[in-house]
């Protein structure tokens, strides 16, 4: 039952053009490129193996999972090689770009409740596929939700997802500390139990604060005091002056992913029964709501370089990423320490 | 009707029977009369989608070990590996990968303390060709490939897989173009050449000739850069393991292997020479160096040690640190031997 008309997509450096580049992470680019055989336009996550020390099979796992899955909220893999010392990843194209980008270029409040609504019913189908598969996503946030010129909506970037089938045995959960601070559940943070599959339901909480606010709570704090205000705070919701505009509904579906025992919140199968959802429309209302009238994304990419390069050439020691990364690593050796003697 | 009542009134082996009669079906070449062809394929994939929910439970409840054990003995009770093995490719993305989770479960299954995935493969060796061969199909390979590594974590299994012809197919699969299925490949064939050490060391010391140079040629000196690069680590963990010292002495002795290493010292890939690192220091460790290993040594002793001068790793490592003094030691002291 192989769909005899998908394509093939060469595996060969040669048959692709890189155009400009429309993303970045610490040991990978993603450029916008032409396959000039099928005369197709694909973005490819160029990664230098290189940096990548001694994870060559988390990286085997990130692209085999990219390669198997098949769900049309999911960025898939069309093909991997290497390329010298780079791996290149060629992945379907989506030309509006992350919803963070698009936040930051023209909606720094966030978007309207219908356009959440729609997108987050998109990614929730997507989470609901990637559980029953047996898969965490572990990095759901708006910068990983990408969205299509036809509002197509895809969850992407498996950098750091998890198998909990991977070995035969289902291991109910796992022990590494990944994923960003802000939208990470407090069972990861304080990785005494472990954790599964509801700590991507915390982060899907947190993401619609995300497109609610156009930024995460606590984004503006160090990642240190994000850990320590996610832990000891109440959790984050709708409750400021400021979201007077948003419905009883709304608010209720954040209450009810944000709760801090992992165990009381619901499945994203159940999720997606909740009442919120009866707004969400037709992906094609995104296109018209948000897309219309926005650059090129390989323009709106290189103007947000260019600002958070200036902002970091102000301040330079708060988005030393390195460095936070390691205080955090710090700190979460703290954490731990101290929830045992408590 | 039958698909209505179900569930209920299922015990685990009447879903091993079911998908086994379903598979059977399913094996025959396409009858054009069977109008419910599609509906069988699809209750197929239903109940393969079932064994897996009873093997590794569902996010509301834990798998019950009696359930378990009863589908595994009804499983390899009789063909049912080999069918589902022979109609994978007939199956959907899904079912495909809920089978290979299914055959992985399985291997760990006991019944009555018995690994009993292991007797079977025992008895039907030729399954294992079907899966390592599965490399060569692109759509396949990685669900075979899955299925192949879980398999041979059976020691004899194992034996079989090292000792048959195919072995020497995984030099090329580790270099096929995709990646996913090249890294595929060797992880497998890592799994191969560490899990069950005396196995591996009886493999290595009878296969040594034709494997080691196979191992040299294709892989270290690959243009590949991935290649390289896995050959390199995986050749310092088999001759690290104190179970391979035999085979570790033999490669040691060799000034084929040592001007192979001493080039991959020099690539431009950190990674690459750090690995090479490990292995070099072998040479240089040896007690008994052949004659012609000291003078490839003391004729590039100037070479070397400014090598060694400006090599460091990106993290403080007193092991490494350790080693390279040990190694520059060495070689400073190396007089050239008369013979």
């Amino acid at each position: 039952m192989e769909h005899p008309w998908e394509k093939k997509f060469p595996v060969n450096a040669k048959d692709y053009k890189l155009y400009e580049d429309i993303g970045e992470g610490v040991s990978a680019t993603v450029y916008r490129a032409l396959c000039v055989p099928l005369n197709e336009i694909v973005a490819i996550k160029v990664l230098d193996l290189e940096k990548c020390n001694n994870d060559l099979d988390g990286i085997r796992q990130e692209v085999q999972t990219m390669n198997l899955i098949s769900h049309p909220n999911l960025l898939k893999s069309l093909c991997s090689f290497t390329n010298g010392h780079n791996l290149w990843v060629v992945m379907p194209y989506m030309a509006g770009g992350s919803c963070m980008h698009i936040m930051k270029s023209a909606y720094p409040e966030g978007f309207d409740e219908p356009v959440i609504a729609t997108l987050l019913y998109e990614v929730l189908k997507a989470l609901a596929y990637l559980h029953e598969n047996g898969h965490i996503h572990r990095d759901v946030k708006a910068g990983n939700i990408l969205v299509d010129l036809n509002g197509a909506v895809r969850l992407a970037d498996f950098g750091v997802s998890a198998c909990m089938f991977d070995t035969g045995d289902r291991r109910r959960s796992r022990n590494t500390f990944v994923g960003t601070p802000c939208w990470m559940a407090p069972e990861v943070m304080q990785q005494l139990h472990g954790y599964d599959f509801k700590a991507d339901v915390w982060s899907f909480g947190i993401t619609a604060l995300e497109l609610a606010h156009g930024h995460a709570p606590f984004s503006k704090y160090p990642p240190i005091k994000v850990l320590l205000m996610t832990l000891q705070n109440a959790p984050p919701g709708l409750d400021y002056e400021r979201d007077r505009r948003f419905s009883k509904s709304f608010k209720e579906l954040v209450g009810t992913c944000l709760v801090k025992d992992p165990k009381k919140r619901p499945t994203s199968e159940k999720l997606m029964k909740h009442h919120f959802f009866k707004q969400a429309r037709a992906v094609n209302y995104l296109a018209r709501a948000i897309l219309d009238g926005l650059s090129p994304l390989g323009d709106r990419f290189r103007t947000l370089k260019a600002k958070e390069a200036a902002l970091l050439g102000q301040n330079k020691a708060l988005y030393e990423d390195k460095e936070q990364q390691s205080q955090v690593r710090d700190f979460t050796l703290v954490i731990k320490k101290y929830s045992v003697m408590h | 009707m039958k698909g209505l009542f179900k569930s209920k009134s299922r015990t685990p082996a009447d879903v091993v029977r079911q998908t086994r009669d379903l598979l059977i079906s399913a094996d025959r070449s396409p009858d054009p009369r069977d109008t419910k062809r599609e509906e069988k394929m699809a209750e197929l994939c239903r109940n393969i989608r079932e064994m897996k929910s009873v093997l590794y439970g569902s996010s509301e409840a834990e798998p019950v070990p009696e359930a378990c054990a009863q589908l595994t003995q009804e499983f390899f009770r009789e063909n049912t590996l080999r069918l589902l093995i022979s109609c994978l490719p007939k199956l959907n993305l899904e079912a495909r990968k809920d089978a290979t989770q299914v055959v992985a479960n399985l291997q760990r299954q006991q019944v009555n303390s018995r690994l009993i995935a292991s007797d079977y493969l025992e008895a039907n060796f030729d399954l294992l060709d079907i899966l390592v061969v599965g490399y060569d199909n692109t759509d396949m390979a990685l669900h075979y490939g899955s299925m192949l590594r879980e398999c041979i974590r059976h020691q004899s299994v194992a034996r079989y897989v090292l000792e048959s012809e195919h072995m020497k197919k995984f030099f090329d699969y580790i270099q096929l173009p995709n990646f996913d299925i090249a890294a595929d490949a060797a992880a497998t064939f890592k799994e191969l050449l560490t899990r069950h050490k005396s196995t591996v060391a009886e493999f290595l010391n009878k296969n040594y000739d034709w494997f080691f140079a196979d191992y040299n040629s294709k892989l270290l000196e690959s243009s590949n850069y991935i290649t390289r690069r896995q050959a390199i680590k995986l050749l310092g963990d088999i001759l690290l393991d104190r179970s391979n010292s035999a085979v570790m002495i033999r490669y040691v002795s060799s000034i084929g292997n040592l001007r192979i290493l001493m080039n991959l010292l020099r690539e431009s890939s950190k990674s690459i020479q750090m690995e090479a690192f490990h292995v070099f220091k072998l040479f240089v460790a040896n007690q008994n160096k052949p004659s012609d290993i000291v003078g490839v040594l003391v004729t590039n002793r100037s070479k070397l040690l400014r090598l060694f001068a400006d090599f460091k790793t990106d993290k403080e490592d007193e092991q490494f640190e350790a080693d390279k003094a040990q190694v520059v030691k060495e070689i400073a002291a190396l007089e050239p031997q008369e013979r």
